[in-house]
């Protein structure tokens, strides 16, 4: 064990004590436990003493065992908290938010199986030509649609396969190898903001919002982040062109591309095809986006494109993950303690705008060090209180900050470190931290910038 | 510290074994590379090296040594469950078929390069077994990405997912 590892250990283990040795005024016993699991699950995720996603089934385990009706203490006599049955914490396993990324993953999973993205990529790659600025847009652009409906990470690792040639063939000394480079990462990085299920943080504030009442459409999500998601691409393009301006004015891009047709593949395209279009027309015929998402389990399982190998490969630890941090902000908000942490502070001075400030810039600084998911599932159960203080206002408010949350979470890209897709970018050699670490903050801080004017210019026009 | 994989080179001809080192320097950042005249200082230098917790992912071995010979060395190693997964390669000019065949069947001999060889060639063939070597080994092969098979490696980042978004 390292000396970090050790050192979240102690602090985790002192941060679950202390409220059982301290009696807070105004807070209710289970909202002190509650403040036990919330201490130690931010200081494990935050060391990673043990895997992130352990702690987040550490979570769901302490709130069985201390805050449920079948749990190890009687609240019956205790006044301030209505005990949750068990099914409350574990049943966040099958929220519907879950269901839905398990849609995205089984569709995911089955287009690597069947190349269905490279290929893909390659097709849509082909119009862009052969100038060096706009070939690196091609890329970004691609990156980011994919990333928008797979995995980040994997789409990510796909498409480092697609650059390596592309910069082996270039001269060394050209910059704009290490613009390319980036320009993947950060492509995915953006292109995940795009749709619900583009990377977990969203699914976080989701399901945290749902919880509140307020339901989220697939489409009513993608015309809230798309059009922040183009823009930012955009930008990102242009700072890594001016950054790591192209020596050469062209290069060779090897496109040679041949989508598999054997009956599974076509079954995956059809499928693919018709769940997306389902997602993207919620609002048309109402049928909710987790229920669609049953559509590519079901027909995929059933025909076999998609085996009992392949879904033990599913990747389950990202679920537990983001179940764990529901069940962080279900805990936080019915013991009251999310209202007590956030009382101590004079919000209402504060205007909703620079709420919104607060959120974003904390979310961007968190996420740049800790895992986006975590970032997020920190913050939002302390976030959406914020609109019973008063602070922000009504649904309107908590969807803002919702979005302002999981958008900054996603906007972190100043190190390897800060999500995985850099970590991957980093590793091929290309580039060296201090690149990332440039164009990342200026991305970040522009980013930032962009989503608290969308907040001010955007969001309330359409919502 | 770290524990590392170690390319071994075992040859007796002090000319022809900096020849070979020095052909494989770009890998020596990530995988430092250990140099023996005879099998029996190899496998001194192996022992001391996997006691200390490091592994062994290749060796290219000549065929002629003073003492026991490099096939015998292969199979030894072969039988060894401590190095029975690092790649093996002969590399010599006069190795018998009766000797070839045995190292092929007894030692999973990998691949044979003909002296004299081509730096490309032995470039080549390095990358691919350490490849090869970290991507069944190792549990974050993307720690080697940049000396080795970067598309392999990042297409079985893709497939296996060894990395999460999170």
């Amino acid at each position: 064990m390292t000396k970090i590892k050790t050192t979240g250990l102690f602090l985790g283990i002192t941060g679950f004590c202390i409220p059982l040795l301290f009696n807070f005024p105004g807070l209710s016993l289970a909202g002190h436990l509650a403040m036990s699991i919330f201490l130690m699950a931010a200081v494990f995720w935050m060391f990673e003493t043990i895997p992130i996603y352990s702690t987040s089934i550490l979570v769901i385990f302490s709130q069985v065992l201390l805050l449920s009706t079948e749990g190890i203490i009687d609240y019956s006599g205790i006044a301030g908290y209505d005990p949750l049955p068990y099914t409350r914490f574990i049943g966040t396993l099958a929220n519907p938010i879950i269901i839905l990324f398990l849609g995205g993953f089984v569709l995911a999973d089955a287009s690597v199986k069947y190349d269905f993205d490279k290929n893909l990529t390659r097709i849509l790659l082909s119009p862009f030509g052969n100038r060096t600025s706009t070939i690196i847009l091609g890329l970004m652009a691609v990156t980011a649609a994919l990333s928008a409906f797979m995995s980040n990470t994997a789409t990510t690792a796909m498409m480092i396969t697609v650059i390596i040639p592309i910069i082996a063939k270039m001269d060394p000394a050209d910059p704009a190898r290490i613009g390319i480079a980036l320009s993947v990462p950060f492509a995915a990085n953006i292109g995940g903001i795009a749709t619900p299920i583009g990377t977990p943080p969203n699914a976080v504030v989701i399901a945290a919002l749902n919880q509140q009442g307020l339901t989220v459409a697939f489409g009513s999500w993608m015309l809230y982040a798309l059009p922040l998601a183009i823009v930012m691409l955009i930008v990102a393009w242009q700072v890594l062109l001016r950054l790591h301006p192209p020596a050469t004015e062209m290069v060779s891009l090897d496109l040679d591309s041949k989508l598999q047709t054997s009956p599974h593949a076509l079954l995956l395209y059809i499928t693919f095809g018709a769940t997306v279009l389902l997602w993207v027309t919620e609002g048309i015929h109402g049928i909710k986006s987790s229920i669609v998402a049953l559509l590519p389990v079901v027909v995929l399982t059933l025909s076999s494109a998609f085996s009992k190998q392949d879904i033990r490969k599913l990747p389950w630890e990202v679920l537990w993950l983001i179940a764990g941090g529901i069940a962080l902000g279900i805990s936080m908000e019915t013991t009251g303690l999310a209202s007590w942490l956030v009382g101590g502070i004079a919000w209402g001075s504060l205007s909703s705008l620079m709420v919104l400030v607060v959120f974003g810039a904390v979310a961007l600084i968190m996420s740049n060090f800790l895992s986006n998911t975590v970032t997020a599932s920190l913050l939002i159960p302390l976030a959406l209180t914020l609109v019973t203080s008063g602070a922000l206002e009504g649904v309107f408010g908590m969807l803002m900050v919702g979005l302002v949350i999981a958008l900054s979470a996603s906007f972190a890209m100043i190190l390897p470190i800060s999500t995985p897709p850099n970590a991957i970018a980093e590793s091929t050699g290309v580039l060296k931290t201090k690149h990332m670490l440039l164009s990342g903050s200026i991305i970040g801080i522009i980013g930032l910038t962009l989503i608290l004017l969308m907040s001010v210019f955007y969001w309330p026009n359409i919502i | 510290m770290k524990n590392k994989i170690y390319i071994f080179v075992v040859e007796d001809e002090p000319e022809v074994l900096d020849a070979i080192v020095r052909d494989l320097e770009e890998f020596e950042n990530i995988f430092p590379i250990e140099m023996a005249d005879s099998a029996e200082e190899c496998r001194e230098l192996i022992d001391a090296l996997i006691n200390a917790g490091n592994e062994i992912g290749l060796i290219l071995c000549d065929q002629v040594l003073p003492g026991q010979n490099g096939v015998d060395l292969l199979v030894e190693m072969q039988n060894d469950p401590a190095t029975e997964h690092t790649r093996k390669v002969l590399i010599t000019g006069q190795a018998g078929l009766d000797e070839t065949v045995r190292a092929i069947n007894e030692a999973d001999l990998k691949h044979y390069i003909a002296k004299p060889w081509e730096k490309s060639d032995l470039v080549e063939t390095t990358r691919k077994f350490m490849t090869d070597y970290v991507l069944e080994r190792t549990e974050n092969p993307m720690e080697y990405m940049s000396v080795l098979d970067g598309q392999r490696i990042a297409d079985y980042i893709r497939k296996e997912k060894g990395l999460t978004d999170n």
